[in-house]
């Protein structure tokens, strides 16, 4: 269409990179409505109980299992001992969404109590905890990046004036706010614990993605300002994505393979939780390829195409 | 740059490898029993709860302590938590747990082990979140501590704005100076008034313990106040200042049971997590020298001091820092620091080619790639180092730079903390900078460097099937 010399056009297909986020978008919240999310106890509340015990120490993996066949799939168990006598114990964190009562408690103890007869368990403590991060939090959580947000579309207007200013800001942010949906895809999907390594996920996604848009904006600003003044915005953003091909494989293949191989040492050595944070962050190293290749580019070149055709 | 002399490379490998030597291995001196540190090393890292294991306390208020109502409990158990929080994130206590339970007045709490505990003995380890007393400055002074609480209050911790410790140069004393409230700033005014040459001593006390009974001189009126005390050393005052500022509880919280927790990981974890750190550095290497060749290597060495430097950042490198606690979050830190300086060399030596390619001389195409580089590395490195900066002002202690800096925006939210965000926060913040350190500079002229040896000057080891010569 716009350039026939050119069989490499990655404006031609803008649909598809608006249908695949919005689907995924679709999907997640789809999910979350019917099967929810595994939302860990600091952002819930939930119920947190301890029992001691005597004699050898309790397989955690069996006694999880029992508990998730009691129905109760959020429970997190630790081990641990008291402090000046030798009683081993228990902890269980159940997140909110288990809505523990007297019963479902007693439930628990009964369980336990006639899974291991000769172990003396006693219910130590029990308590019905808030939600470490509250409604504040989320709210700091929101200025905060709101905030990042802003500044980030300001400073990236500033640097990319020269090729559109403010649009360049908006639709970097777009692209992040996609990479950031599909972290939060993986998560939901997996049935992924909702805790601190979510959120550091999302926000080393977040430094990611902006690195990759930011990258092919350079070369659009550099393009534009050197010999291609006359290069409509279709083939400027083409131009410039096939330059910035090879360094965006490059950088990812290289930090991909790193996870890789710190997923698969760790898993050998029986660390399993890594993959919890590996495999999403793979993922979402993906998704900053794709957006930053095929959606900010083709959102600004239709963008600017519209604003010439408007006069 | 053009003036880049050969012995170049072998300063920037030399200060990178001693960089590498410090943050593994540390610098320690021994007399007798006594260890003096002088740079921390890895041993100096706090390993998470999920590592190394830690303690369970469960603090409660007093059973003489009432609330008025619902409102005032949930108030004041919250206050207590963020004060907690704000304590362990000033230490550096990134990984923990705080929970609340408001209906038996329960505050519970998991932090793990410090670095080297090697008691594991939880009631020593609790005292590290400093005194989970009241402080109050009472007037009078009685003879038997059991009867303070007697004695008229004047002001208490939460009329207390900040502490901070100094040295009174005209009598050669320590002392901590205190910053009041709006709340408490008319209140002392009054006692100071009314107590003015009477001979009449304020009493400081935390809990049941008296701290300090100065007499009072002249009237107060400023909003400032110091707490002078008879044995007071340098170390002392910083601790009460440290205990003031972590935030002065508006109760007193007594300990209900404490208990050990088990590392879930294990101690092989921690192993396996350094062997799989050195075999994915050394993926990252083959692939860069793959694809790069002699930038590879150089790119390479420059990865080395980046991720020396994430790995200082956790350890605290000098004995003053306390180290961050080493969690996933904290990985996942020093992997988006060497990721920027993988992306950092991808994108200067893909410049490097093309401009090799264009058919530019080898100086002259190093200089256009390291140029033309640097614009968009820049542009990465300064919006990464502003939302680190905003999430460090939002999520860590109220005193540092980047909340006070940030305070017209967060005004509206309490003193909070939240210690994962806020370690990645501080993380990717020193990333950036160690980009432009080790990903920039080290990597820049460590190339033209060795682009003065005649041996290194074929462009083939800089990009594969280039036709002219340097």
């Amino acid at each position: 269409m716009a350039n026939s010399k050119n069989k490499f056009d990655i404006v031609a297909h803008k649909k598809l990179y608006l249908i695949i986020p919005a689907a995924i978008l679709a999907a997640t919240i789809l999910v979350i409505l019917l099967f929810g999310a595994k939302v860990s106890i600091e952002f819930t509340g939930g119920t947190i109980l301890q029992y001691s015990y005597t004699g050898e120490e309790i397989n955690v993996n069996e006694v999880s299992a029992s508990v998730s066949d009691l129905g109760f799939n959020s429970a997190v168990i630790t081990t641990g001992s008291a402090f000046g006598s030798d009683l081993q114990l228990l902890n269980f964190s159940f997140s909110a969404s288990d809505g523990m009562g007297n019963d479902e408690q007693a439930q628990v103890t009964a369980m336990l109590q006639q899974k291991y007869p000769d172990k003396a368990i006693t219910l130590e403590n029990n308590q019905n905890v808030s939600a470490t991060t509250g409604m504040s939090f989320f709210l700091k959580c929101l200025v905060a990046f709101v905030f990042a947000f802003l500044v980030f579309i300001i400073y990236i207007a500033y640097r990319f004036k020269k090729i559109g200013g403010w649009s360049t800001g908006i639709f970097a942010l777009i692209a992040l706010l996609i990479d950031i949906i599909v972290v939060v895809a993986v998560f939901v999907f997996f049935r992924l614990p909702i805790d601190s390594i979510f959120m550091a996920v999302i926000l080393t996604i977040m430094g990611y993605s902006i690195n990759n848009t930011i990258i092919v904006f350079d070369r659009v600003r550099e393009n534009k300002s050197l010999q291609n003044r006359q290069l409509s915005a279709r083939e400027l953003i083409n131009k410039s994505v096939r330059q910035s091909l090879t360094r965006s494989i490059n950088t990812t293949v290289t930090t991909a393979a790193a996870l890789l191989a710190l997923s698969i040492v760790a898993v050998i050595f029986g660390v399993a939780t890594i993959l919890n944070f590996a495999f999403p962050l793979t993922i979402g190293l993906v998704s900053g390829i794709f957006t930053s290749l095929c959606v900010s580019g083709t959102f600004w070149a239709t963008w600017q195409e519209r604003k010439i055709r408007k006069g | 740059m053009k003036s880049v002399k050969k012995p170049v490379f072998f300063l920037v490998l030399a200060f990178i490898l001693g960089l590498t030597y410090l943050t593994l291995f540390g610098v320690y001196t021994y007399y007798g029993d006594r260890e003096d540190v002088w740079v921390r090393g890895v041993k100096d890292i706090r390993w998470g709860i999920d590592i190394r294991g830690g303690v369970d306390v469960i603090f409660t208020t007093p059973d003489d302590h009432v609330f008025a109502n619902n409102d005032e409990r949930r108030a004041g158990m919250d206050a207590a938590r963020s004060i907690i929080e704000v304590r362990m994130v000033t230490q550096n206590i990134t990984d923990y747990e705080i929970y609340v339970d408001y209906a038996t007045e329960r505050i519970i709490v998991r932090f793990p082990w410090r670095a080297g505990d090697v008691s594991f003995d939880p009631e020593q380890a609790v005292r590290e979140l400093g005194e989970m007393a009241w402080l109050t400055f009472r007037e009078g002074f009685p003879w038997d501590a059991e009867s303070h609480l007697d004695l008229p209050l004047v002001i208490e911790g939460r009329d207390v704005k900040r502490a901070a410790p100094n040295y009174n140069r005209d009598d050669g004393t320590y002392e901590v100076l205190l910053e009041l409230e709006p709340s408490g700033t008319e209140a002392f005014a009054e006692a100071t008034g009314r107590l003015a040459g009477t001979g009449v001593a304020i009493s400081i006390w935390m809990d049941e313990m008296p701290i300090s009974w100065p007499t009072v001189s002249s009237q107060i009126t400023g909003g400032n106040a110091v707490i002078t005390g008879n044995d007071f050393t340098a170390d002392a005052v910083i601790s009460l200042a440290n205990r003031i500022n972590g935030g002065a509880l508006p109760f007193q919280l007594e300990i209900d049971s404490f208990s050990r927790i088990s590392p879930t990981l294990g101690e092989s974890a921690r192993d396996a997590m350094v062997i799989a750190g050195i075999v994915a550095f050394a993926v990252i290497a083959i692939i860069m020298i793959y694809l790069y060749r002699l930038l590879g290597v150089v790119a390479t060495i420059g990865l080395l001091g980046q991720a020396m430097g994430a790995l200082a950042v956790i350890t605290g490198f000098f004995p003053g820092n306390a180290s961050f606690t080493l969690t996933i979050p904290g990985i996942a830190g020093i992997i988006l620091s060497i990721a920027m300086g993988v992306d950092a060399n991808v994108i200067t030596s893909e410049r490097i080619k093309e401009e090799l390619y264009t058919g530019k001389t080898l100086d002259g195409a190093l200089q256009a790639g390291y140029k033309r580089a640097f614009a968009v590395i820049f542009d990465c490195n300064i919006t990464l180092i502003i939302i680190a900066f905003i999430l460090m002002g939002a999520f860590g202690t109220p005193d540092s730079f980047a909340a006070v800096a940030l305070k017209p925006i967060f005004f509206l939210f309490g003193p909070s903390a939240a210690g994962a965000i806020y370690s990645f926060g501080f993380t990717l913040f020193v990333g950036a900078i160690l980009n432009f350190i080790f990903g920039v500079t080290a990597s820049r002229l460590m190339t033209y460097s060795i682009s003065k040896f005649k041996s290194l000057r074929n462009v083939n080891f800089y990009a594969k099937g280039v036709k002219n010569r340097g």
